[in-house]
């Protein structure tokens, strides 16, 4: 199939909406998978990128030393497009997502690097005011647990209103109406009473939905999304992941997806960065990142889990050791000491992410020989 | 169709042997609610587990896989003796297990152990680990030699994977996978015959995972183990399990073989999981196009 032929698929013009019944959740994962194989091309060519992220570095002094928490990371998010970051606890995923939101700024953080968004200029040297204009308008958030971004003790419409009202100047009433209407895009059933529930009287799945209600409020363009389905079972899963990229089809609204669920990205992204050690080590359209990855470490983490259609009796293929402590990273290769194919020399030289040969919209950070790698992995495969 | 369609397994070693190792008959846990601090009134129960039965063969690896609130747990814990149940029986090696108590059931804790979800809070951060692991061969009076005890945690210590000169370092020098094998290495300590392991890869990254989830399928060959593995991941429980019971609601809705369960699973709630696995076949279809 060329790229054109993909391009000419809608992405999920069929997504049902998100409905309750097991049928509707199978279909919408069905959908979600088949919008996800045609989604794998690059954004037609309008305009520049919604988010540029340009050599971002992050890091904290704590008491127990410097932690460079992301190190020199940049990343591209074109209007209407998924980029999903993955990486394991303590690779900096969450760090590399929620600077954009200026969320990195307070307790001693060091931010360094050029985050464009929108035309709004480097949001990284915007005064505090103006970034949160932004922030909850065009630059929205959800995060794995709705319980601790959800007050407890105020009715769950209250707080969309609050929301709606930080932002326009809108009537009680109006801003109640619009908060409805939220909770029903969100598919909340009975809005018109939910609105007046309190947190604790929904379920996980429902709460998250309140979540993406009130992160919807503003119109944002770009929603950034941290784990937002790991704390609920895999059915609701399914449904929230359903209803974001239904939201997003019909919303035109970006999204970077934070995760350490390969499925979920799978099923979501567009683009995939792979986090080790607080830099991108890899790069590229998901279909590449799941056919032909060539960093190691995706490599690993590909063999490392267990699948639905696999074959059963073979071990599964760890990696070898833990990630590095951020308060002592290795020189050279970050994930040389855990790599079977480092040699030497790869414990002094630090790889830099750069084009697969061929390949402009892939990238790897990694010193073996492409060709090289191409063979290991076909091997491995 | 093999015995294996039917779901009990010949597959499993030491089968022919005297009956399965565990059974479990109309096992019932409620927790009762209780509104009041003065005077308690009871507002009904939560019907944790309903009427669960099943058996578990000398040998196999019997999973029990369902989402938040199915009862999963409370099975595990019921089974281990860490609950009461409300009604039903266990039958360890045709021994009924449910009315014992005190000296009675200490015979049977050895033979029967558990390792847990959570590697940060199931160890005592004040005590080396080699303390944790000796804990049991204390507590049941195994080893009384220091010496021979510790020559036993460090056997256990190297059995897991773990260096056996760390016996005197503390948890929180140790990650949370190395966390998980100490876990096990305690839980093996007394030689048991069922290990219960409730989600016990859940709280690992992604690559520590298949390091834990490999040492218990080794683990299972080497020492002839019987484990009752419980978890909400649909593949972790494919990778691992020879027979799986689906619960929902506190019930088993479905009991089946591995290849029966997730090739040709009869109940839609069974489906409905398989079928909400985000990106099934995009991971596993990882060929490499010609």
């Amino acid at each position: 199939m060329s790229p054109l032929d993909d391009a000419l698929i809608p992405r999920g013009s069929s997504s049902p909406p998100s409905g309750a019944s097991p049928e509707a959740v199978q279909d919408a994962s069905a959908d979600a998978r088949a919008s996800a194989t045609s989604a794998s091309t690059p954004a037609p060519a309008s305009g520049g990128p919604l988010l540029r992220v340009e050599d971002l570095r992050v890091s904290y002094t704590t008491e127990d030393g410097l932690v460079q928490a992301v190190d020199g990371i940049s990343y591209e998010l074109a209007p209407g497009r998924t980029l999903g970051i993955v990486g394991e606890s303590g690779s900096g995923k969450t760090v590399a997502a929620l600077s954009v939101l200026g969320l990195t700024r307070a307790e001693g953080a060091s931010v360094s690097g050029r985050i464009d968004f929108s035309g709004h200029g480097d949001l990284l040297s915007l005064p505090e005011p103006r970034l949160r204009a932004i922030r909850g308008n065009e630059i929205a958030m959800v995060f794995q647990d709705p319980l601790s971004s959800l007050h407890p003790m105020y009715r769950v419409g209250a707080q969309i209103v609050e929301a709606i009202r930080a932002h326009r100047e809108i009537a009680k009433a109006a801003a109640r109406a619009r908060a409805i209407e939220l909770l029903d895009l969100v598919g909340i059933p009975e809005p018109s009473v939910r609105v007046d529930a309190y947190p604790h009287e929904l379920s996980g799945g429902q709460r998250q939905r309140a979540m993406i209600a009130m992160a919807l409020s503003g119109e944002p363009k770009l929603l950034i999304a941290d784990e937002p389905t790991t704390a609920l079972d895999v059915t609701v899963q399914a449904q929230i992941l359903a209803l974001l990229s239904r939201l997003q089809h019909e919303r035109g609204m970006a999204l970077v997806l934070v995760t350490h669920d390969l499925g979920v990205v799978a099923e979501m992204a567009d683009e995939i960065a792979v986090m080790y050690a607080g830099r991108i080590v890899e790069r590229a359209p998901t279909k590449r990142i799941f056919e032909v990855p060539e960093h190691p470490y995706t490599w690993g983490l590909l063999r490392s889990i267990p699948t639905l259609d696999g074959p059963r009796e073979e071990l599964l293929t760890p990696i070898p050791g833990s990630p590095p402590s951020p308060l002592a990273l290795p020189p050279g290769c970050r994930f040389h000491p855990r790599c079977p194919y480092s040699t030497p020399e790869h414990a002094r030289t630090d790889p830099a992410l750069e084009p697969v040969p061929g390949q402009p919209d892939h990238e790897v950070a990694c010193l073996l020989d492409p060709a090289e790698r191409r063979r290991l992995w076909r091997e491995l495969g | 169709m093999s015995a294996e369609e039917t779901g009990m397994g010949s597959e499993a070693p030491g089968t022919s042997s005297a009956g399965p190792l565990l059974e479990v008959r109309g096992l019932t846990k409620h927790f009762p609610i209780d509104r009041g601090v003065m005077r308690r009134r009871n507002l009904g129960s939560v019907r944790a587990v309903e009427e669960v039965s099943f058996e578990v063969l000398r040998g196999e690896t019997f999973g029990i896989v369902g989402e938040s609130g199915s009862g999963k747990s409370t099975t595990a814990r019921l089974i281990a003796r860490l609950l009461e149940p409300s009604a039903g029986e266990v039958r360890f090696e045709g021994r009924e297990i449910t009315g014992l108590h005190g000296r009675d059931l200490k015979p049977v804790r050895r033979e029967l152990q558990m390792v847990f979800q959570d590697p940060y809070s199931s160890l005592n951060p004040r005590k080396t680990i080699g303390s944790i692991v000796a804990e049991p061969l204390v507590v049941h009076r195994v080893e009384s030699d220091r010496a021979a005890r510790t020559r036993a945690v460090q056997e256990l210590l190297e059995t897991v994977g773990l260096n056996p000169e760390h016996y005197n370092r503390y948890p929180h020098e140790f990650s949370g996978g190395q966390r998980q094998r100490v876990g096990i290495a305690r839980a093996l300590a007394l030689g048991p015959k069922l290990l219960i392991a409730d989600e016990p890869v859940s709280a690992l990254d992604v690559s520590i995972q298949a390091q834990v989830l490999n040492l218990l399928r080794d683990l299972r060959r080497r020492l002839g183990l019987t484990m009752v593995f419980i978890s909400h991941d649909l593949s972790v429980i494919r990778h691992m399990c020879d027979r799986i019971a689906v619960m929902h609601e506190g019930r088993i809705v479905e009991l089946a073989s591995n290849s029966q369960l997730y090739s040709a699973p009869r109940e839609s709630y069974t489906r409905e999981l398989l079928a909400a696995v985000p990106g099934a076949r995009r991971v596993t279809g990882r060929t490499i196009p010609a």
